[in-house]
This record gives C-alpha cells, structure tokens and sequence, in this order.
C-alpha cells in the first residue's frame, strides 16, 4: 500500500476558486502545508480569456493565458499536483486517495471542483470535429479546428454560443446556431430580451434555427454535419457544444457528501462532511442575501468564495455574502445578470425599455424585494441593482420609477 | 526585494467589468458606469489612469495587496510600472 501523506490544507481543483483560497491560507498561514490537486496539466490560468478574441484569435502571446507561473507555486511553499484527479474520499478517515495511487491524509478539505461541459449525448458525437470550450485543452482544440473550418455549427443558446458564434464571424467562418429551445437563452431570459440577441446575432452573419434537436451526426471520422428531428440537415466540418456545465461529484457523493445540482453548503462554504469544504462553480451553496440555496457559475463569485472559504477553514467563521453578477459582450449587445435572474413561483418582473428601443432591463421581484435582473444594453445599472437587492429595497411606491427605462436607479439608492 | 509600485494603469479596451480588483482591493478600484475598472483617487477623481499611488483616496497602499489585485484580473488588464515607469505586471 501506498504511504499516506499528511497535508494540512488539501485542495481539488486549480481554478480561481481552489487558487485563491491557496493563496489566503498562505498568507493567513505561513507554515502550514498546502496541497491543490488539478485534474488539468496547466498551473492557474484564465478561463475568461479563453473565449475571448485577444487570445483565441492568437492576438497575444499564449503564455498570457497563465495568471500564476510554476515558480508562484514554489515561492508559496504551495505543492501544485496537475494532471491528477481524486479518485476517492473516506471523509472518516480524512483520506484522499488520488489517480496517481497516492494517499493524502488531509486536516482540511476543499473541494472546488468546478464543473466540466455538458456532454452531447447523441451516437457519433465523439467524431473528429465536435468540440466543448471549458478547459483549455478543449479551446486548444477549437482554435486549431477554426484555422481550416469552412462551416460551423454552435449548439445550444447560452454564453457560450454567444461568444463563440462571434469569434467563427471574426473568422469569417459560416455560421449556424441551433437551439431547441423557442428563443435563444430561454432557460434564464423572456422572449423579448432573446429576441434582441438573436437580432444581434443575425446582424453579425449567424444563422439561427430555433426548436431544433439533433437526431444524427454525419460523417466518417471527421464531422461532416448534421441531421435534426425535423429532418434538416446541415453541413459543418466544426460543430462547438454549449449545452451547460456539470459538477463530476460522483466519487465524493459516494461517500456521503450531500448534493443537489452542486454540492451543499450552508453560508460558511462547508458541506455536511466534517472538515470538508467546497467553493466556486461546485458550490450549491445558501445565499445569505437571496435566503435560498443557489449555485452560480462566475469568475468573481468563485474568485470571492475561494477567499471566503479560506478564511473559514482558518476557523474566522465569516458567511458569504456578495450579490454576484455576470457579463459578456458579442456582436455589440452587452449582456449582464446581476443577483437571481430565475422567473421561480411568487417572483414578478418590472420590465425597463424594450427590443425596439435597442435596450431591455428587467427586475425580478420578490416578497416586495428587487432580487435579481436581466440587462441588454443597460450594463451600467449593473450597480445600483446590486446595492439595491444588498440594501434589501422595499419596492412598493417604487413601481412606475422601476418601469420608466429613463429614471435614474440611483436616485433610489 | 521586490520592485515598489508606483503608477497603476487599467486598460479599458483588455477591461471586462468581471470584477476580480474589486474582490482584492475595493478601497482603490470599483466599476463605472461601463462597466471598467476606475481608480479611485483623491478629490472625488476617478479614472482608469494611469496615476500613481500617493493619489489614491486612502491613507497607505498596501504593495502586496495591490500585486495581487493585479494578478487576479482574467484578462490582465490592470498594469503596474515602478518608479522609473518600468513595466512590473504583467511581467
């Protein structure tokens, strides 16, 4: 049998989450011995960028990628396994075992595992061709494809197509976007504020069809397109999957570790295992200003629960409390969600503006309180919202000032 | 030891509102009404820069608090340059 190691602080995942905490315990901890496992071969590095023009389209140089070198590692006596994955948890025994045979016996867990790109489950999808953006092994593979790609096909209507459909334009690759869905983004938005993507996405050269499911993928080896349900078939030597992200929790849920959509936690970031503790995009965890248990996938959410979690794991017992948001920008729309954008029971909404009018807010309201919001073209009420749902605003009274796209939220803070 | 950062420089075109200076150090950076990263300096003065630290609204700057506000941003957009106008992040 292997010998165990002992490590005071061990960390599954080298993303924003996993680093950032690494990087609190050791300021918080000099001496204290500090392990982060990563199931990817690279140090820390920017997953933002990686969708985004400077770096895809190889405007900068590819080192830019990296947001800690090896030797940061080294300089903060942190021990950085890449290429490696946990294989098993005995959270009695505190014990890790991980896919390289070795044994860790840790004081402290962190599990910010992140997620990976939902798969394509569809017979043929492994075809030379079919691509997912979530790691950068994955992007290293688009990047390449897009230097011969002639057609493409995005799936899925969600930020990833959004930002991937704009990159192919760039290229000048033709461009198709299919969906299942009757709009684009409609598991998080209304009609009118897809409408005003697709508007956007239409005017950069994307051609999009709606309500449509993949049936069969063509070709031999290499992906020559594809058929739907309703029996159209499409051409493509480069089809890009975004279908969402998913936690691989399997292992740790064996073994005890309670789990929804992501792992639990309460507002300390820890799981129901002693000792155990989770961060980031993995993270279902409860929201102290919402009151619900929420899961986000974003970089500062992670980046800010990563801190949060060290800090707790160092026994300061501070709850996480941050109103988070998320942009992006393609095609010229800017798009932003701050708080709960989800339409849940009992939850109305206070629209701001219009397609027609090139710009669309929309507040969510519940038990009389903002609670989230939807914004295209109206980023800059990004931060008023937030302090509003922090402040815990009452809307009543309020309602018609909410409506009027050109009343200034701040007026109200 | 480490080179002293001097002047601070947010580039507004590399900037994308994701927020991470503000995480690390929301007494020297917050978002404006774009979305960008903005300094905020004495007088009420905020702007992406560049400016040097003695004009930032607080009592002391925190060298290694402001490296690492530096080094979180996902698009590397925040520069820091020494005394001499010297490039130390991005390195």
């Amino acid at each position: 049998m292997a010998e165990i190691v002992k490590i005071k602080y061990l960390i599954i995942g080298g993303g924003v989450a996993g680093t950032t905490a690494a990087e609190t315990l050791r300021q918080n901890d000099p001496a204290g011995s500090i392990t982060i496992v990563s199931d990817e071969p690279y140090p820390f590095y920017s997953r933002i960028m990686l969708s985004k023009p400077n770096f895809f389209l190889g405007k900068i140089p590819f080192e830019n990628i990296f947001l800690k070198k090896e030797n940061w590692y080294k300089e903060h006596n942190i021990n950085f396994m890449g290429g490696v994955s946990a294989s098993d948890l005995d959270s009695q025994k505190k014990i890790v075992s991980l896919s390289n045979g070795q044994i860790i016996e840790y004081e402290k867990l962190l599990l910010a595992i992140g997620g990976c790109a939902r798969r394509w489950q569809i017979p043929d999808s492994d075809k030379k061709g079919i691509c997912y953006l979530r790691t950068l092994d994955e992007t290293k593979e688009v990047i390449n494809a897009i230097k011969t790609a002639k057609k493409a096909i995005c799936i899925g209507g969600g930020f990833v197509s959004f930002e991937t459909c704009e990159l192919l334009r760039m290229k000048n690759i033709d461009t198709t976007l299919l969906v299942m869905e009757p709009y684009f983004w409609a598991n998080l938005l209304d009609e009118e504020s897809g409408l005003m993507i697709e508007d956007a996405l239409q005017k950069g050269g994307v051609k999009i069809f709606k309500n449509e499911i993949t049936e069969e993928i063509l070709g031999d080896e290499n992906v020559k397109g594809l058929k739907t349900k309703t029996d159209k078939e499409f051409e493509a030597d480069l089809i890009v999957v975004g279908i969402g992200i998913m936690c691989p929790m399997n292992i740790f849920q064996k073994n005890g570790l309670a789990v929804s959509r992501g792992i639990l936690a309460n507002e300390y970031l820890e799981t129901n295992l002693p000792d155990v503790w989770t961060a980031g995009d993995s993270a279902e965890f409860k929201d102290v200003i919402l009151n619900e248990q929420i899961m986000l996938g974003n970089w500062a959410n992670a980046q800010t629960q990563g801190k949060t979690v060290a800090l707790n794991m160092l026994g300061k017992k501070q709850p996480f409390r941050m109103v988070s948001f998320y942009t992006t920008i393609a095609f010229g729309l800017n798009i932003a969600f701050v708080g709960d954008m989800k339409v849940s029971e009992g939850v109305s909404v206070i629209k701001r503006g219009s397609r027609e009018s090139g710009s669309l807010g929309r507040l969510l309201i519940k038990n009389e309180k903002i609670i989230g919001a939807t914004l295209m073209n109206r980023t800059n009420e990004m931060a008023p919202i937030s302090k509003l749902i922090e402040n815990n605003f009452k809307v009543a009274g309020h309602e018609k000032e909410l409506a009027d796209a050109d009343f200034d939220l701040k007026k109200l803070l | 030891m480490a080179k002293q950062i001097k002047k601070v420089l947010v580039d507004r075109d590399l900037c994308i509102g994701a927020a991470s200076c503000i995480a690390v150090m929301p007494e020297v950076f917050e978002l404006d009404g774009e979305n960008k990263a903005v300094l905020i300096q004495k007088g009420g003065i905020k702007n992406s820069g560049p400016a040097t630290i003695d004009a930032f609204d607080v009592s002391s700057v925190n060298q290694e608090t402001l490296r690492m506000a530096a080094e979180s941003c996902p698009t590397k957009a925040i520069f820091l340059y020494d005394e001499d106008g010297g490039q130390i992040y991005p390195d």
